[in-house]
């Protein structure tokens, strides 16, 4: 690898290349050769992470200058005056005072945001993704080797230190479940990584992988090894084209330097990645249900127990992980879990990574320790409530997530804390409300969703959200009456206690919480006919009444 | 052997046992919808959900496997009020108006679901939403609007029929079931077996026969067996008022396990062929009715000088799907008494001759149908299972996505060609080559399980390409398959038997010893057989060509088979014909004198099927006046001939090796 005095950084995600990201890049390659700083500058691709109003976007290391947008003419300009003559172009620079995302994370490097600590995402944005070398030069598979060396059972008992839980919502302890792959006997056994990241609003897997697809090849790797799989598979949301390109590209490079295929480093251990294109069903995200697919079965979630740690991947004991724990695995492995324990809570180690997103000032991803709390993130990632308005909700872990009302916002967001206010992390997005918005309104938007992304194989998900639904819609319009209440409480009781999957079981959550913390808003839809919000459309005729 | 307890019962099951069996067999029901007891468990209706230690939610427990120390709840408060709610739902759902439904009153589960849990109402608004009813199939209706989306008839089509027509399109409330691509039922690749009408719990799939004809409570269902084919498929005979309503599968069933095929389900039902309802005699060139003594009388006036003449006296010929009972009779009576020389089947033994002829020497070698249930290859020979012997193809279609291998050797092109993994033409005639090129490829490689010392294999490999026009490397890769398996099974039907080549069937064994199909206990080379006592006929001999050559008269028993028109044209020459049938035909038209008999549902008989099976089809409904039984008949004319005809078919049965266990 070669070292130069200078780094272009484009991006090049998926939204940057609609913005002709493309043409920039090339126009960069151009203008370099042209000036003949081919040797001295290195030009890279990157992701953005969380700012759409500046695409495409460029940043220039080591001054760490963030420019965009970025035309293709924008280009001549900055490899002339910053690269060639050294000085910034100012009136090309990014609005400062907007870069707080990625931008904040700039700064962290100086010490200013001083509780956000990047693991999973600490090389996204960094290193160019299509090239193994540069993720190697990160202290990249150094974990594999590591862990190669080591015996299995001490790298799980590492792991298990760590207090690591997964970070796809249910926060089971990913060292456990690696144990009980391993404890199984099977000639066969498979690694999923879970990346069909469809909770709306959540996108912590794509920059994950969008930005360093290594990371998570390595851990599947450290995975195979520890549960005795030869074998994995990467279950891309089918909208995360960019994603799936990056980790084939990534896939192709490990495996031309011998870091997956056979006898890896050595070891003996072998192990191979596919990866396998999601269609666009919400349900997919499901462990079991995305087994079905992989199988090329109709995604429906299967009936547990057995669970897939046993009856897995065609019927072969299989480990499930979520891209972002997975992430976790290498940084672990290599610093200890001592180290990992330094973040977060004592019972919800590490970091956890949030895409902010609503009424707030700043909107995208953050990483922060487990623990910290909701009004610290809105206050200090988000800038505060847009326009001063004030915090009424915020929705965690996309549509399955929980409603926390004010009340709830000094609570430490971390498993435990959150497990015991009766709420959930969810996934990792933070859907953040002011007065502006409506309850009813929210619950609508909420359950027309699950109701669409329902499978139909149980009933009570099946009829329960196309049920609540009918009755939600008909509150927002006016139409509601007291004795709806009782039946959607009912509803969500019973799709809680009887469905099948975490879908049908969540799915009631939205109507539960609002019932439960705004239940004056919505009688008063019904009452008096009234959104308090003025949001909701009454009808006209209840309007009079 | 694992223990658990239900409801504070212990009981002691086997292990993968789910806990609905287990508590059926203690005698706790535990209301269902989507689970069958013949499917794949599914847990999709819930309402088998029960509460059990340890477990944050509640469980299907059709899909839960019991296992040791578990504790479970059936009856609790939660529970009950669940299995209420859930039903609740499904009926709010779609249309689920009972009294408008012809399963209401005891055949829909559903109902009956709801009357278990003390149900009269449900509290929940209808959805009224219209969907779909598709009319276009020729035997049954599929009414979307009582749907409950169990899924039943498409896991019975995939995994039972093997054939993966149904579907379910859309998702969540939109589900719907839908044939193919969303094409109508009657365009689609149904194969007609209406295995998902017999499964499905409502009134969603509807038999066009039976409907409105009564449920359960009004229909007497008797346990008979299907004569469609050599199968033997067990059939529940749904009667009401002597009208036959409804043929289902019988899941007790030994050799179909509840499925059946377009033939056995619904020609019956739709039975158009001009039933004969008096005796006939021909008069100055036409067929007139006469009474019984009349026509027996004209039979046993014309016969009796015939017996002893064994050349030139009469010729007799029998169909195989009578019962063993008329068969034996038929025989007793014109080979025993008459000494006819031609006494034989319709099928002339093509199905049988030489397997029974080899099993004459090397005792029986034929296996069982089951052997399909534990097969990783299977070998199609001159056999075309999937459309002649439709159920035997089931079991093998429905094994192919469990990672059943298929390879089909036949003359004719396209034979299984969509299904099999390798399917080869070869020249017809030339099976003995292709059977002793790949028995010599198999040894030439040393892939064989047990010794066999071919010096000549290169000159059979050889000759096997020239004769069989299959090139050397398909016909290598279908003897390295057939070696590779490890519970190979060979099937060979009509196109191997007709050739009558004992050397043939010989060579095919050593085929089967070489590959592993046939070693100690098991015994992986099966034929089909034609008709539904093909294997009774054999027992009985009934097996020669039927070839005339000056006899005088000619007795034809029918019963009520198809009459091929081969044979018609072969009896046009007969001078004098008498035809026992059920049915009016080509045959009956040029015969002189036509005795009425029974059909297969109007009179008791056994029938031996295709793998030896001896099994009984029961007497369900009642002729017409004038028609008689087929065995009774021929006893009669025996009895005006006065020639005592003893009639013991298990003792007749006997006179002969059967090429496979009888059981």
């Amino acid at each position: 690898m070669k070292f130069h005095r200078s780094m272009v950084l484009v991006s090049m995600d998926a939204d940057s290349l609609r913005k002709d990201a493309g043409a920039v890049y090339e126009r960069f390659q151009q203008e370099l050769s042209a000036f003949g700083l081919n040797d001295e500058i290195a030009l890279s691709q990157i992701v953005e992470v969380g700012r759409h109003d500046i695409l495409p976007m460029v940043i220039v290391y080591p001054e760490a200058c963030a420019y965009g947008p970025v035309s293709s003419d924008d280009a001549r300009r900055i490899v002339e005056e910053h690269l060639y003559k050294g000085r910034v172009v100012e009136d090309l620079l990014a609005p400062v005072k907007e870069l707080s995302g990625r931008i904040g994370w700039l700064k962290s490097r100086k010490g200013a945001a001083p509780m956000e600590k990047r693991i999973v995402t600490r090389r996204a944005g960094r290193i160019d993704p299509e090239n193994i070398e540069e993720y190697i030069s990160e202290e990249g598979y150094q974990a594999l080797a590591k862990a190669l060396g080591t015996p299995a059972p001490q790298v799980m008992e590492e792991l298990e230190k760590s207090g690591l839980q997964g970070r796809g919502g249910a926060g089971f302890p990913t060292g456990r479940k690696w144990r009980f792959v391993a404890g199984t006997k099977s000639p066969k056994k498979y690694v999923v990584c879970n990346a069909d990241e469809s909770e709306p609003g959540t996108f912590k897997d794509r920059v994950i992988i969008e930005g360093d697809p290594h990371s998570i090849i390595e851990a599947m790797a450290i995975a195979g090894y520890c549960v005795g799989a030869d074998e994995g598979y990467i279950y891309v949301r089918g909208e995360y084209q960019l994603a799936q390109r990056r980790l084939e590209r990534a896939i192709e490079q490990a495996r031309a330097f011998g870091l997956l295929g056979k006898n890896i480093m050595d070891s003996g251990f072998n192990f191979n990645i596919h990866v396998h294109s999601g269609a666009g069903a919400y349900v997919c995200g499901e462990e079991t249900a995305l087994l079905e697919s992989i199988e090329g079965k109709r995604g429906e979630p299967r009936a547990r127990p057995p669970y897939p740690t046993t009856h897995g991947l065609w019927g072969k004991p299989t480990l499930v992980n979520n891209v972002e724990t997975l992430a976790n695995v290498p940084p672990i492995i290599l610093n200890g879990a001592g180290w990992y324990r330094t973040f977060g809570t004592s019972s919800s180690t590490g970091t956890k990574a949030y895409t902010l997103l609503g009424n707030i000032n700043f909107r995208g991803l953050i990483e922060v320790p487990m623990g910290i709390t909701l009004r610290e993130v809105i206050g200090i990632y988000g800038q505060g409530m847009k326009g001063g308005a004030t915090f009424k909700l915020a929705q965690t872990g996309g549509s399955s997530g929980s409603i926390i009302p004010a009340s709830l916002q000094d609570t430490p967001m971390d498993f435990e804390s959150f497990r015991k206010a009766g709420v959930s992390l969810g996934s990792g997005a933070l859907l953040v409300c002011d007065e502006s918005t409506c309850v009813v309104d929210l619950a609508v938007a909420l359950m027309k969703f699950f109701k669409f992304e329902s499978c139909g194989k149980c009933t009570p998900c099946r009829v329960g959200t196309e049920r609540a639904l009918r009755i939600l819609t008909g509150i927002s319009q006016g139409k509601g009456k007291q004795a709806d209440l009782d039946t959607l409480i009912a509803l969500a009781a019973e799709m809680e206690f009887a469905s099948n999957c975490g879908l049908g079981q969540t799915a009631a959550v939205p109507i539960r919480d609002t019932l439960k913390h705004f239940r004056a808003e919505v009688e008063a839809h019904i009452l008096l006919g009234v959104c308090p919000s003025g949001v909701c459309e009454m009808s006209a005729e209840l309007q009079t009444a | 052997m694992v223990q658990l307890t239900i409801n504070g019962k212990q009981i002691e099951v086997p292990e993968g046992t789910t806990v609905l069996r287990a508590a059926a067999q203690a005698g706790i029901t535990i209301p269902t919808l989507c689970d069958h007891k013949e499917l794949t468990p599914y847990g999709g209706c819930r309402l088998c959900i029960v509460e059990v230690q340890g477990f944050r939610v509640p469980i299907a427990s059709c899909t839960l496997p019991a296992t040791q120390g578990m504790v479970v709840s059936t009856e609790t408060e939660a529970l009950k009020k669940s299995r209420k709610f859930v039903l609740s739902m499904l009926f709010s759902e779609r249309n689920h108006f009972c009294p408008f439904c012809q399963v209401s009153g005891g055949d829909c589960e559903l109902q009956n679901a709801a009357y278990h849990e003390e149900m009269t109402h449900w509290p929940m608004q209808p959805g009224w939403n219209n969907y779909p009813v598709d009319s276009t199939h020729p035997y049954f209706v599929l009414d979307n609007n009582r749907c409950i989306l169990c899924r039943r008839c498409v896991r019975a089509c995939g995994e039972l029929a093997g054939n993966f027509t149904l579907s379910v399109a859309e998702r969540g409330a939109a589900s719907i079931i839908i044939a193919d691509t969303n094409v109508p039922l009657g365009e689609s690749t149904c194969i007609k077996c209406g295995t998902c009408v017999q499964v499905c719990p409502t009134g969603a799939l509807i038999d066009r026969t039976s409907a409105y004809q009564g449920n359960e409570a009004q229909i007497t269902p008797v346990k008979s067996v299907c004569v469609g084919c050599s199968v033997g498929c067990s059939v529940n005979l749904l009667v009401r008022d002597n009208r036959l309503v409804r043929i289902e599968g019988d899941w007790t069933g030994p050799v179909n396990h509840g499925l059946l095929c377009e033939h056995g389900r619904y020609d019956p039902m739709t039975e158009s062929r001009q039933r004969i309802t008096s005796p006939l005699v021909r008069k100055n060139g036409q067929l007139e009715p006469v009474s019984w003594d009349e026509a027996l009388g004209a039979v046993a006036d014309k016969l009796k000088p015939l017996a002893g003449d064994a050349h030139t006296g009469v010729a007799a010929i029998a169909s195989t799907r009578l019962p063993v009972e008329t068969l034996s009779m038929f025989k007793e009576l014109f080979a025993g008494e008459f000494k006819a020389h031609i006494v034989t089947s319709t099928e002339e033994g093509m199905t049988t001759a030489a397997v029974f002829a080899v099993a004459e020497r090397m005792g029986a070698f034929e296996g069982k149908l089951d052997v399909l249930r534990t097969a990783d290859l299977t070998l199609c020979l001159g056999a075309d299972i999937v459309n002649s012997h439709m159920v035997a193809g089931f079991l093998i279609k429905r094994a192919l996505p469990k990672g059943m291998r298929l390879v089909s050797i036949n003359p004719q092109a396209g034979v299984l060609e969509d299904l099999a993994d390798l399917a080869l033409v070869n020249q017809p005639g030339s099976d003995l080559s292709l059977v002793e090129g790949l028995k010599a490829i198999i040894v030439k490689e040393g892939l064989g399980r047990t010794p066999l010392a071919l010096p000549n294999a290169a000159r059979l490999i050889e000759e096997a390409v020239r004769a069989t026009g299959i090139p050397l490397e398909k016909l290598t890769q279908a003897a390295r398959m057939l070696a590779g398996a490890i519970s190979p099974v060979i099937l060979f039907g009509k196109g191997i038997t007709a050739q009558r080549s004992e050397h043939l069937i010989e060579s095919l064994h050593s085929l089967a010893i070489l590959v592993g199909a046939v070693e100690r206990e098991r015994a992986g080379l099966i034929s089909m057989k034609g008709e539904a006592n093909s294997t009774a006929a054999a027992l009985l001999g009934l097996d020669a060509p039927f070839v005339l050559n000056g006899q005088q008269a000619v007795f034809a028993a029918i019963g009520d088979d198809y009459v091929s028109g081969r044979l018609v044209k072969r009896l046009v020459k007969a001078p004098y014909l008498v035809v026992q049938a059920a049915y009016q035909s080509k045959l009956t038209e040029q015969a002189d004198v036509v005795l009425p008999v029974s059909t297969w549902a109007e009179q008791e008989g056994h029938y031996i099927n295709l793998d030896g099976r001896v099994q009984k089809a029961e007497k369900v409904l009642t002729g017409p006046e004038a028609v008689r039984d087929s065995t009774a008949v021929l006893g009669e004319i025996a009895m005006r001939m006065n020639m005592p005809v003893r009639a013991d078919w298990q003792q007749a049965i006997r006179e002969r090796k059967p090429s496979m266990a009888l059981n």
